[in-house]
This record gives C-alpha cells, sequence and structure tokens, in this order.
C-alpha cells in the first residue's frame, strides 16, 4: 500500500515539474558516430550538487541554477568521458541550448560495440533492429528489467508474434512463434544451441531462465545461411551480459506473494526421504520390489501458511590488466511460490452416435488444485581477453538449477457420465507428489580474429549438458461416493479403499541427460569487386549429441479394496498381476534408452550492396542430421527396440532489404528451414503418465521441411520510436502434429505425433512504439491463419446401425491463436527515475488439444492478461520496484464446440455438467484460476 | 547489368539447391524383429518351446514353454487331445496366424503352471490366492488373427502382465494382462466347453471379432477388478450356456466402445448363463455383476439366472446402449438377503425396464410408478423377494449358511445342476434366434450352436446346456 502512495505521489511530483520556471542549462548529447540519442547518460555540472539523466529523447534540462559559470560533462557507460564544456549562466533567468556528443570507449571490437556500449538499452535494440540482416524483434536488458517479468518466458510474450503456453500454475513455459508450436523454434544462447532438460522434446523450458541475466533477447523470425536451419517459427537467442568496460556492481532483492493462497492453502510435502533411484535402479531390473521398498513420506501432505517469494540477483563486472581481461559474474535466485484451481470436464474416449454424430459426452469432471515451489538459481560468468585491438578470446559459462515441488489435489474426481446421477456420484479423490530437478550448464570458449582488414575469423567450443531428475513422483487416491438429496444438498459420504484394477499408490522415476559437443567455425572475407564492398562467409558446425533416458513406475493395489477407508497408513497394499513388482513390467520399457545425434552443417553466405541501398544477402546451408537409438527392450521387440535415421537438408535463403530512406527498409526474404523431431517423439515409448490416452512414439516420423517468406516495412523515426509492418507465409511439408489415433484394441488410443501431408501458416505483423515526452504506447498485433488437414473419426448412425468412419477435417495447427497482440502503456522519466509499464498481452482462440473425433477439437478462449509494473529511484543508485501480475485475474479456460445444453440433454434426468457458461454454445472443458500476484524489492546499480 | 547478372546467378543456385528435396529424404532404418519361420510338423517334446511355433501337439503329449511362443501369421499351431501345456511367468502364447485347441470331454487339454494348486478356501483375501496372481501371460491374439478355437480346454492360472516385449507385440499395453485377448473383426473365436480358472483381468476381451462362446465354466476370474467376457465395439455373435462364479465385475458385457472404422456395431445375443456371486469387486451404482449392456451395445439376454449377484443386470443410460435395438427377459434373480435383493434393479445411470416375464415377477416388489430410465436410490423394497422361488442346486444350499455373501468364487465340491422342482425350469424363452457368425465344424470351427433351453440358465434338466 506504501509502495502505491509513493507513487501516486511521484506523479503529482512530475505534473507540479511542469509548471516551474527558472535560470535553465539545457541540451541534447548524442553518440558520436550514430548520432542517436544517449539515454541514460549521466550530466553533471562539475564541482556542484547539480546532475542529471538524457531523456528518451536525448535532451537534460537543469533548472533553477543560479548566475555563474559551469563545467558540464556527460558520461556514459562504454563512452568516453567528454571534455568539460564551459557554461556561463548571466541571470537566473538566462538559458543555455547546448549539443554535445559522447564516443565510445575503444578497447572493445566492432561487433561487440552495440552491446557493450549502452548496457542493452531499448535505443540499441531499435538500432540492431534495424541494421539487422534479416528480420527479428528485440527486448533489451532494460525493457526486461522494467518490465513485469522475472522470466524470460513471461517477458517472450511482450515479443510480437509471441504466444506463451502456461504451465499448471499459470507462468510461461514455452514459446509459439507467429504460431508455430514450440516444436518449431529453438533457443540459443549467445548463438550457441543449447539442449532440453525435457524428458521428450528438444525444445527449452523458457522459464528456467531468470530475465535478468540476459542483456538482451532477439527472436528471429527469418533465418540466414549462417545460422542453424531447425528453426520454422524463429531462433529465440538469449544475449547475456559482456564483460564491461570499467567496475560494475549491481544487486537487487524482492519479496512477493501470491493471492491465490488467501483462498487455498499452499499444500506441501516432505521431500528428505525421497530416493533419487527406484527400486530396479538400485537392485537391478530382475528385482522385485516390496511395498517396503516404497516410502509414503512424501505422500505427507501438509499445509503451509502464507508462503512469501523472494528472489535475490547481483551482477558484477571488471575489467584489469590493462583492459585487456574482463570478467563479468551474475547470479540470480527465486523462491517463488504459484498455484492454481483447475475445473475440468474430460470428454469420453468416445461420444454418442446421437442424436447428432459425434454428439459430446463427458466421462469425468472435476476441480483440481495446484501448489508448486519453484527454486531457480541462474549463475553466469563470461572471461574474456583481448590479445590486441585484432584478436580477442572468452570464456562463457552457465548454470541454470531449478527445483519445482508440486502437490496436485483432485479432491472430487467424478465420472460424469457413466455413473453418476443427481442423487449420488462416485469420486475418486487423488493427492499427487512430484519434485523435478532441472539443470542446464554450458562452456563456450569462443574466438574472434581479425587475421587483416578483410579476413575475420571465429571460432567456438562448445560443451552443453541439460539433464532432468523426476525422482519418486507419488500418488495415492481412493473410493468416495457422495449421496445427495434431490434438493442436491450432500447427504451422506463413503469412503472406501480403492477397488478394481485401479492402482491404490503409484510411484514413478524418471530422468534423461542430454550432453552436446560442438564446435563452430566462420570465416568471413570482405573483398571489393565491381567496385562494391562484398561480403563473403563460410563455415560450419559438427555437434555430438549423446541422450540418456531412464523411467519405470509401479503401481500397488490395495488388498482391501470396497473395506472403509480410512486413510493411507491403515491400507494394506500389494502387487497383483505377476510382474507388476519389477516396475513398468518388468523395467524395461522403450523409456530407457541411448540416442546420438550427429548434426554437421555447412554454408556458404554472401553479402553485397547491388545498388547503394539494396542489399543483398543470400547463401545456402547443408545439414547433414545422423540419430540413432537403442531402447532397453529386448531383441525380440517387433516394436523397433532400436533405429538410425538419417538425412540431409539444403536450406538455401535469400534476404533483400532495401533502405528507402535513411530510417527506413524495405525486407523481402526467402529461407527453408526444418524441424527435427524429438528423441520422446521417435523412440517407440510407451508412457501412460498422460491422463487421457498413452502415449506412443513413431520411429517412423519424418522431420519438418518448410518453405518460408518474409515482406516487412520498417520505419525507425528515432529514439526508441519503431514502426513495422510486414507479412509472411510458410508451407510445411510432413508437419508433425499429435492427435489420437487407435492403433488397436477398443481401448488402446494411442496419443501418438504423427506426419500429416502439408500444412500452411500466413499472416501479418505490425508493431508501434511511439513515445511523448515521458510518456510512450508499445504496441503490437499479429494475425496469423494456418491450415492443415487430418483424418477424424465420425461415429453415427447409418441407415439405423452404429458405425465408425473416417472423415477429413481442415483446423489451424495446434497452438495457432489468429490474433495476437500486446498493449503497453508507459512511463519513463529519467529525471525522476520513475518508470511504470501497463502491459496486456491478448491471445486469441486457438487449439489446445486435438481430438481424434471430428468437430470435439478442445479450444482455448482468448485471455488478456493484465500487468503492471513501476520502478522509482530512491537514492541516486538505489531502485525501488514493484511488479504485480494478472491484476485483471483472468482465467485461463478451453471449450468444446459443441453446446454444453445438448451434453446435458444426454445425461441422466436431473445431472447437469458444472462449470459452464449459461446461455453460451459451447462447453467448457477447463478453467484455470491463478489469481494476482506481487512481487515487490529494491536494486542497486553501481 | 553484371548486377543483374550476379544476382541472377544467386537465385538460380538458390532454387536449384532448393530443388534437391530428394537429399532431405530421410533414411530410417528402425529394427524390428522378425521371427524365423517355424519348422512345422509334430512339435517336440523334449526341450521347452521358445519362439515362432506351428504344427501339431500331439495327444497325450506334455509340453514346457520355456518363453512366449507365437504362431505366425499365416500358420496354424493345432493340440490334439490330452495335450498338457505348461507355462510360467514369462511366457503365453502370441497369435498372429490360427491357434486350434481340440481338448475332448474324455481327454481335455490343459494350459497350466506346474506345480500349482487350487485353493478353494472361501474367503481367501486377494493376494493369498493363487487364482489371482497372474502365472502365466495367456492368450494373446493380434489383429491378423483370423481364427482361434478352444474346445474341451483348461485354461488355468493365466494373468500375468504382457510387459514391453508381448504386449507392444499384439498391440496391446505392457500392462495388460487378460487370459485371452482377441481383436480381428472379421476373425472367428470359438471358444467351447472350457474352463478358466483365475485371473487379474478381464478374463476374455473380445475387443472385436465373430463369437461364440459356448458352455463354459468360469471360476475365480477377474483380480481386484474386471469383467470377464467383455465384448467392445465390432463384436458380433452368441455367448450362451457359460457357468461364472465369484467374477469380479460383469461375467458378459457388451459396449460398442472403440468399435473400428468398418467394423460392424456390437451386436451380442447371450442366452441361459448362470451367474453365482457375480461381481465380487464391484460398488453397488457403478456396476453390474452379471449381464451388461451399454454404450451403442445391442442385441437381446434372456433365460440367465443371478444368484446372488452384488448388483443386478443393467442397461446402461449414459452412455446409452443401443436400447432401440435390444431385446431381453425370462432372467431369473435370487438374494440371500435384502441387501442384494435391493439391487435386483440397480440405481443410477441405468435404463434396465423390468420384465413381466422376469422372475420373480417385477410387480412382486416393484411400485406401479417404478421409473426405470434413471432409478434413484431405494427406489423400492426388496423384502418381498428376498429368497424367492428357490433354484434348487444339486449341492449348493441357498441361503448360504455360515459364510458371508461372496464368501465362494469357485465350485469346488458344489453342484450347479438343477434338482427336479427347481423353479428354473421351464421358465426359458425358446424363441430366441442365436447369431450365428462362426463356420461350425469339427476342427476350423464350432461344434455345436446349443439353441435356447426350456430351463433357465445353463444346465438343462434334459442333461443338455453346459456339459461340466
Amino acid at each position: 500500500m506504501l509502495m502505491i502512495k509513493r507513487t501516486l505521489l511521484s506523479f503529482v511530483a512530475i505534473c507540479l515539474a511542469f509548471i516551474s520556471q527558472a535560470g535553465t542549462i539545457k541540451g541534447k548529447i548524442r553518440d558520436s558516430k550514430t548520432g542517436e540519442p544517449m539515454t541514460g547518460a549521466t550530466v553533471t555540472l562539475a564541482n556542484t550538487r547539480y546532475w542529471t539523466t538524457v531523456q528518451l529523447d536525448g535532451t537534460f534540462t537543469f533548472r533553477h541554477v543560479p548566475a555563474g559559470k559551469y563545467q558540464l560533462t556527460a558520461s556514459a557507460v562504454g563512452y568516453q568521458r567528454s571534455t568539460p564544456v564551459e557554461v556561463v549562466l548571466s541571470s537566473d533567468n538566462d538559458e543555455k541550448d547546448l549539443a554535445l556528443s559522447l564516443s565510445v570507449s575503444t578497447t572493445t571490437l566492432e561487433e561487440v560495440q552495440i552491446s557493450a556500449a549502452s548496457g542493452g538499452s531499448d535505443n540499441t535494440a531499435r538500432r540492431i533492429e534495424q541494421r539487422s540482416d534479416m528480420v527479428q524483434n528485440i527486448l533489451s536488458a532494460r525493457t526486461i528489467e522494467i518490465s513485469p517479468d522475472i522470466t524470460v518466458a513471461n517477458a517472450l510474450q511482450r515479443v510480437s508474434g509471441v504466444v506463451i503456453q502456461r504451465d499448471n500454475t499459470g507462468d510461461g513455459r514455452y514459446a509459439i512463434i507467429r504460431g508455430m508450436d514450440q516444436r518449431y523454434n529453438n533457443t540459443l544462447v549467445n548463438g550457441i544451441k543449447i539442449p532440453s532438460p525435457d524428458d521428450k522434446y528438444r525444445f527449452v523450458p523458457m522459464n528456467i531462465f531468470p530475465a535478468e541475466m540476459l542483456e538482451r533477447l532477439e527472436v528471429i523470425k527469418a533465418l540466414t545461411p549462417n545460422m542453424e536451419g531447425d528453426a520454422i517459427g524463429g531462433t529465440m537467442n538469449l544475449v547475456m551480459k559482456n564483460a564491461p568496460d570499467k567496475f560494475i556492481f549491481s544487486a537487487n532483492g524482492s519479496l512477493g506473494y501470491s493471492t491465490i493462497f488467501n483462498d487455498n492453502p499452499f499444500v506441501a510435502f516432505p521431500h528428505a526421504g525421497i530416493n533419487k533411484q527406484s527400486p530396479a535402479e538400485i537392485h537391478g531390473n530382475d528385482y522385485g520390489a516390496a511395498v517396503s521398498d516404497f516410502t509414503t513420506n512424501n505422500l505427507k501432505f501438509y499445509n503451509r501458511a502464507t508462503p512469501i517469494n523472494n528472489t535475490l540477483g547481483f551482477t558484477i563486472g571488471d575489467r584489469f590488466l590493462d583492459k585487456k581481461l574482463g570478467i563479468i559474474l551474475s547470479a540470480s535466485y527465486q523462491d517463488l511460490y504459484k498455484g492454481a484451481v483447475s475445473e475440468r470436464l474430460v470428454p469420453d474416449a468416445q461420444p454418442l452416435p446421437s442424436p447428432d454424430p459425434n454428439t459430446l459426452n463427458p466421462s469425468d469432471s472435476y476441480v483440481r488444485t495446484y501448489s508448486t515451489r519453484t527454486n531457480r538459481i541462474g549463475l553466469q560468468n563470461k572471461i574474456d581477453y583481448l590479445f590486441n585491438d585484432r584478436n580477442r578470446i572468452s570464456l562463457f559459462n552457465l548454470y541454470l538449477h531449478q527445483d519445482q515441488f508440486e502437490t496436485r489435489y483432485t479432491p472430487d474426481s467424478s465420472s460424469a457420465g457413466l455413473n453418476s446421477t443427481a442423487t449420488q456420484t462416485l469420486v475418486k479423490p487423488e493427492y499427487r507428489s512430484r519434485w523435478q530437478i532441472q539443470d542446464i550448464y554450458n562452456a563456450t570458449l569462443q574466438g574472434n580474429h581479425q587475421l587483416s582488414n578483410k579476413v575475420r575469423v571465429d571460432w567456438s567450443g562448445v560443451y552443453s549438458i541439460a539433464k532432468q531428475q523426476i525422482p519418486d513422483m507419488a500418488s495415492y487416491t481412493w473410493d468416495q461416493v457422495v449421496y445427495r438429496e434431490a434438493s442436491g444438498k450432500t447427504d451422506s459420504i463413503r469412503n472406501t479403499i480403492p477397488q478394481g484394477t485401479s492402482n491404490a499408490v503409484t510411484h514413478r522415476w524418471q530422468h534423461n541427460k542430454d550432453q552436446d559437443w560442438a564446435g563452430y567455425g566462420n570465416v568471413e572475407y570482405k573483398p571489393s569487386l565491381f567496385q562494391r564492398e562484398f561480403a563473403f562467409q563460410l563455415g560450419g558446425l559438427y555437434r555430438y549429441k549423446t541422450r540418456d533416458s531412464y523411467n519405470n513406475d509401479y503401481a500397488l493395489q490395495a488388498v482391501n479394496g470396497g473395506a472403509p477407508y480410512s486413510g493411507l497408513d491403515g491400507e494394506e497394499l500389494y502387487f497383483q498381476a505377476t510382474g507388476q513388482n519389477k516396475g513398468s513390467y518388468t523395467a524395461i520399457n522403450a523409456q530407457s534408452y541411448t540416442a546420438h545425434e550427429k548434426v554437421a552443417a555447412g554454408y556458404i553466405m554472401t553479402r553485397f550492396l547491388l545498388v547503394p541501398k539494396f542489399q543483398v544477402l543470400g547463401g545456402v546451408r547443408v545439414e547433414n542430421t545422423q540419430d540413432d537409438y537403442t531402447t532397453v527392450l529386448p531383441k525380440t521387440s517387433t516394436i523397433g527396440a532400436s533405429g538410425t535415421i538419417h538425412y540431409t537438408d539444403v536450406l538455401p535463403s535469400v534476404h533483400l532489404k532495401y533502405s528507402l530512406q535513411s530510417n527506413q527498409n524495405l525486407r523481402l526474404s526467402y529461407f527453408k528451414s526444418i524441424s527435427r523431431p524429438g528423441f520422446g517423439d521417435l523412440v517407440p515409448i510407451t508412457d501412460n503418465s498422460n491422463e487421457e490416452f498413452t502415449f506412443l512414439g513413431n520411429p517412423y516420423l519424418k522431420h519438418v521441411r518448410a518453405d518460408n517468406l518474409d515482406l516487412r516495412y520498417e520505419l525507425f523515426p528515432g529514439l526508441a520510436d519503431q514502426f513495422l509492418v510486414g507479412a509472411f507465409y510458410k508451407h510445411l511439408t510432413n508437419p508433425i502434429e499429435y492427435y489420437v489415433t487407435n492403433v488397436n484394441g477398443p481401448s488402446s488410443l494411442y496419443l501418438r505425433p504423427q506426419n500429416t501431408n502439408e500444412a500452411t501458416n500466413y499472416g501479418a505483423e505490425i508493431v508501434f512504439t511511439k513515445y511523448w515526452g515521458v510518456f510512450g504506447i508499445s504496441a503490437n498485433y499479429t494475425y496469423t491463419h494456418s491450415e492443415v488437414t487430418t483424418t477424424k473419426r465420425l461415429y453415427g448412425l447409418v441407415s439405423g446401425s452404429i458405425q465408425t468412419q473416417n472423415i477429413n477435417q481442415s483446423r489451424p495447427l495446434q497452438g495457432q491463436a489468429d490474433h495476437v497482440g500486446n498493449f503497453s502503456l508507459l512511463l519513463k522519466d529519467p529525471r525522476w527515475g520513475l518508470d511504470a509499464q501497463l502491459a496486456l498481452a491478448y491471445t486469441g482462440t486457438r487449439i489446445v488439444q486435438v481430438s481424434p473425433y471430428y468437430g470435439l477439437d478442445i479450444w482455448g478462449k482468448p485471455i488478456a492478461q493484465l500487468d503492471l509494473s513501476v520502478e522509482k529511484r530512491l537514492y541516486r543508485r538505489l531502485v525501488f520496484f514493484a511488479k504485480i501480475n494478472n491484476l485483471t485475474n483472468s482465467p485461463n479456460k478451453e471449450y468444446i464446440k459443441f453446446p454444453y445444453t445438448k451434453v446435458n440433454a444426454n445425461l441422466p434426468s436431473g445431472y447437469t455438467i458444472p462449470f459452464q457458461d449459461g446461455g453460451s454454445n459451447y462447453t467448457v472443458a477447463q478453467k484455470d484460476i491463478y489469481k494476482i500476484s506481487y512481487l515487490g524489492g529494491l536494486r542497486y546499480k553501481f | 547489368m553484371y548486377k543483374i547478372n550476379l544476382a541472377l546467378l544467386i537465385l538460380s543456385s538458390a532454387l536449384v539447391f532448393s530443388g534437391c528435396t530428394k537429399w532431405a529424404e530421410d533414411k530410417q532404418n528402425i529394427y524390428v524383429y522378425q521371427a524365423p519361420p517355424p519348422p512345422g510338423g509334430a512339435i517336440p517334446t523334449n526341450t521347452p518351446l521358445c519362439g515362432s511355433i506351428k504344427g501339431v501337439m500331439q495327444t497325450g503329449q506334455t509340453y514346457v514353454l520355456g518363453c512366449t511362443i507365437n504362431v505366425p501369421k499365416g500358420d496354424t499351431l493345432i493340440l490334439e487331445q490330452g495335450v498338457t501345456v505348461y507355462a510360467d511367468t514369462t511366457s503365453g502364447i502370441i497369435v498372429h496366424g490360427t491357434l486350434i485347441s481340440l481338448g475332448t470331454q474324455a481327454q481335455p487339454n490343459v494350459f497350466t503352471v506346474k506345480g500349482i494348486t487350487k485353493d478353494n478356501t472361501p474367503n481367501l483375501p486377494l493376494n493369498q490366492d493363487p487364482a489371482h496372481k497372474g502365472l502365466w501371460k495367456g492368450i494373446m491374439c493380434d489383429t491378423s488373427c483370423r481364427l482361434l478355437v478352444l474346445k474341451w480346454t483348461h485354461l488355468d492360472f493365466a494373468g500375468a502382465s504382457y510387459g514391453n516385449v508381448d504386449g507392444p507385440a499384439v498391440e496391446e499395453s505392457s500392462g495388460t494382462s487378460f487370459n485371452i485377448v482377441f481383436q480381428n473383426p472379421n476373425g472367428y473365436c470359438i471358444i467351447e466347453d472350457c474352463w478358466f480358472y483365475g485371473g487379474t483381468d478381464d478374463c476374455m476381451r473380445i475387443s472385436n471379432g465373430k463369437l461364440h462362446i459356448f458352455r463354459n465354466t468360469f471360476e475365480k476370474c477377474g483380480g481386484s477388478g474386471g469383467d470377464i467376457v467383455n465384448c467392445k465395439g465390432g463384436s458380433v455373435g452368441t455367448i450362451a450356456y457359460n457357468f461364472f462364479i465369484g467374477t469380479a465385475y460383469n461375467g458378459q458385457k457388451a459396449s460398442n466402445k472403440g468399435q473400428p472404422v468398418g467394423a460392424p456395431q456390437c451386436n451380442i445375443v447371450m442366452y441361459n448363463s448362470t451367474f453365482v456371486n457375480g461381481g465380487v469387486r464391484i460398488t453397488a451404482g457403478s456396476r453390474a455383476g452379471g449381464i451388461d449392456y451399454e454404450q451403442g451395445a445391442e442385441g437381446a439376454f434372456y433365460n440367465n439366472a443371478f444368484i446372488n449377484c452384488r448388483v443386478g443386470y443393467r442397461v446402461v443410460n449414459n452412455p446409452v446402449a443401443d436400447t432401440l435395438h435390444l431385446t431381453y427377459g425370462n432372467n431369473y434373480q435370487w438374494a440371500d438377503s435384502l441387501v442384494i435383493a435391493d439391487q435386483f434393479f440397480t440405481y443410477g445411470g441405468v435404463c434396465t425396464k423390468p420384465q413381466p416375464t422376469d422372475i420373480p415377477r417385477p410387480s412382486l416388489y416393484l411400485p406401479a410408478n417404478f421409473y426405470y430410465p434413471n432409478p434413484p436410490a431405494n427406489a423400492y423394497d426388496g423384502t418381498p423377494v428376498v429368497q424367492y422361488e428357490n433354484p434348487k442346486f444339486v449341492n449348493y444350499p441357498l441361503p448360504v449358511v455360515g459364510q458371508p455373501l461372496f464368501a465362494y468364487t469357485s465350485i469346488g465340491s458344489f453342484n450347479f445342476h438343477l434338482l427336479p422342482g427347481s423353479s428354473l425350469i421351464g421358465k426359458g424363452n425358446t424363441t430366441i434366434k442365436p447369431l450365428v457368425v462362426v463356420p461350425i465344424d469339427p476342427i476350423y470351427g464350432a461344434t455345436e450352436v446349443t439353441p435356447p433351453g426350456a430351463d433357465i440358465g445353463c444346465y438343462q434338466i434334459n442333461g443338455s446346456g453346459n456339459q461340466h
């Protein structure tokens, strides 16, 4: 509350400031080379108390300055301090207008100037976008710092054309770029691809990166031949902080709270007794486990009152040995408690054949609560050594560690259809604990050598490791019958020990590890040919990946099913069918495998000005991929115990850039790119951890190829302002879609990655940023339209008899929203050290889950999330900041395009499905509530 | 000019490269096990059997499975009479081709586990009963199996999990543990005069197929759950004259769930079966303990006897059975006590319509306004029909004395044939037409389609029906 009052006071103060009048020194500070405004530079009157910072438009003002003679200097990080300028104010009403420029410090090489120079400011970001050879959008460190976001995933949603896919607690996790699902995008750190700790996929969970570690975030939407070719939606490049020119130090810390825990307690579980290895790992695959081999400690849930979030971070850096050796170290720690309440209605595996074909019928409804504690550590360190102004080597280290403790509580999972009526409901409450440990480590040794004026060479040697462990994910359940009176009032509840083939207690161990060794090399040659400057670039990479995956799960059943239930402690458990005590029915399953991937790539690329304002960049990249996998399945397995997959892609690209004027570009580009299936898709895994359907891997899956076209007009009127408008078209061959397929048998429906013939995806985007003095607006909007056709089932009556038929249905790609936009109101007053941002992120309708049945896909309702962040300088280098997320408590809602009234019409009279929107013509399948969360703290920058 | 030429050169070379899509073709080499062709002929008895197999198991011989054997597509394995096959937890029989077991009344065939004895102690806990441990994997027919014939054959102690090799080999999950699975809508599944003892889940999962399941005996089938003869979408045929005791869930169930594209609607005619102590593992209100039609299944069920089943037969309301094409009647129910009688017409999502031909007559105990499409709990008082019209079995005194309900899950020394004067005699409907979809043949088909009997249940006073 205090914080809000202060903010209000600040606003009032700003208004007052506008009307004051006095003796004044004002002026503009620019970059001597680029002429860009030096926003944020410090201007001081030597030997006085007067100092100020340069505003967004490059201006500074000293008011109420007494008459006299002053020495004015300007300074900025990465720039040489300006030579003092003498200013004489002859009277109190005198006004002086100056123009100064600052030069970049000369110790850094040309290509790092941009980032080192201005500490990741907005303006720099605009300059990079403008000068870039390809289509990209950039978020600067400063933009991220003052945004409401503390993870890279959440920051990504501010980028034009990006939709984030959220985890169970509403936190962003993956990015969908231009309607292309996360599998079609890749993640780089400083231009180097990093592996994912995910158990199945290549894409990296973007919430593992604390946002404050970044210098800038680039979303590159058109690939050049010197970039890895496996991105169809786009490449996310996380550029980390470089070693500074001089000593820097900054630190921050904050506390926060999520209001979801006002109504629902945070449910925790002890993780001290958790065994990191399964009984089969400890004793061997033939070991038949006993009930006593399993702890129940992680099923002893308890409530934790008002959990407080906290974050800590610092960055320290300096340059030594005559400025030749630069070192930077940043660390970030986050301890966050998040939660969600999720209402769900589960469609039955098969609809009803009448009254209409594919009449939606639910099998289950439940309300679920999540309590998730996330503990994140990020460490980053870069050391560079400048031998001279032509040779530099650097060593970069990144370490990320995340522990996530998730309690999932489903107190009333009821069979909505089959066995419930108005007067009695069958319920299966379930508690589940899950401890997920994820690590990413990357070390990159890099060299840059200017061999001559025309030849430049760079190389990188990379080692990366990414791993995940989910030790002993455990759950327990029991049976419950709720009897109701005719009025709906609960009459009585009967709890019994779970019966039937349902599992009373489950334990699951999973871990996987990706290890990459890679080498990159590039040579650039810049001759003059045909009286023009040309740049030829040649290079390649080789990467050797080893991947291990392990999975085993154990299911225990209760002996006295049907007897009264009085808690887990009093329940006698056993393994029923022979073999079940070995876990996953012999501990030998395709989820335990070793895989390798060798990627060898080379490219040739040229860049030249065809006419003075017309830049052509073109070339071709060739990527060869050799994958192999070996599961622990015996040779007699009929589903593909091992396999090899080879392919080579030729990926041409052409990028044309025409500078209409010095601040306007017109771009046209074509590139071909691919997307490789993850090993979790390829290996013939059967995984029943998904609730509705068993997952089945597909070794015959082909990689995806895409032709991409981009057209964009860019206007950079100066400062941080910009206006971009563009269009894109993509054509995909063999796109991979997950859909449920009936491999055989009535209940053996599998969720399986499959190639569909082709898909198209096109759209248009517009980006607009404009400042008026201290106020600004930043907005972007993307329209996307995609289409893919797959075979679906139609279950209905054909001349009186029930038939299942195949029918084609065209639909958008999974996850693609037709309308995506961001709108932010910005306030930036460097004089008062005040920054505020009210940010709205909008995601339109999109398919969340594809149904095997025609017309029954699950769609996401449009969601608009409103976040606020405020930052106020308290004293010179000390800043207070606050971030408030989800101000309007926007729910995530998913629905099926089938009227809920028609669903109710087929249910036993008096029974209706819950969670519905009255008067709507759809059926709500899921609704997740996250509530508002607050974070506030201090940041100090030296 | 040269500028334009240069640009053209670059563009055209790019186009040439992009034309090379052949390069991008994925070359996969996935190792898939191909079983070597079996030698055929007389199967040797001197070594444990393992892997591909075809030919003949000869009269009176004993065979041991060393691991799972499989009959390749197009091949046939025939068991003559009096054959014994010993299996263990690592073995079962996969059938891609044809399996025929020709036991006879005099010399039945036996699939079992060596050294295990049946324990018929009443009230034996699940985890102490060898019947429910799943000691071998059973008969796993995949989608290419054209014919499965079992005649006069014992299948004991099956119900082990198929595991991660055999499961996927027959397109089932590794955890599946059915005693028999059949899943070819165009194949014939013929099971006559056989005995099934024990299990951990469904005893016979007919995912789809043309079936003929006559005159069999099922004891202790299912484990902590499981429907015993469970027919899904694409199954058509007749199930008759079977005897069930101590089933986990239903004895016979029909549902059109999972109907494959192009396969017929589930259409099953059931008659003259007897269900004793059915539904040991169910909760009233959720399942039936004898016969169940649901989710788009059509057909008919008549002349069945239900003795102390936890819940009476059900026609499910949601997802609803194909009630337009489902007829039933002449079904008999016996209750030792009120808790059973109160579930003759159970509550919840059912629409079982009481029939005037049912015994006891519904008008004896159901109120005139009984709302059968969605009956509430406690909709009627079953007191008038407790211990009503005793079936008079040769040796199974009713009501059961000295043991709780559902204590007996196997026959042991009991005898469920009828004594003269049984109230089941002469109450059957003999006009029902069996749905015959299988060939009649002494080897490659059914021996006998026994028509509906005059006496309710599987044993006829004239000696026809179930021959056990």
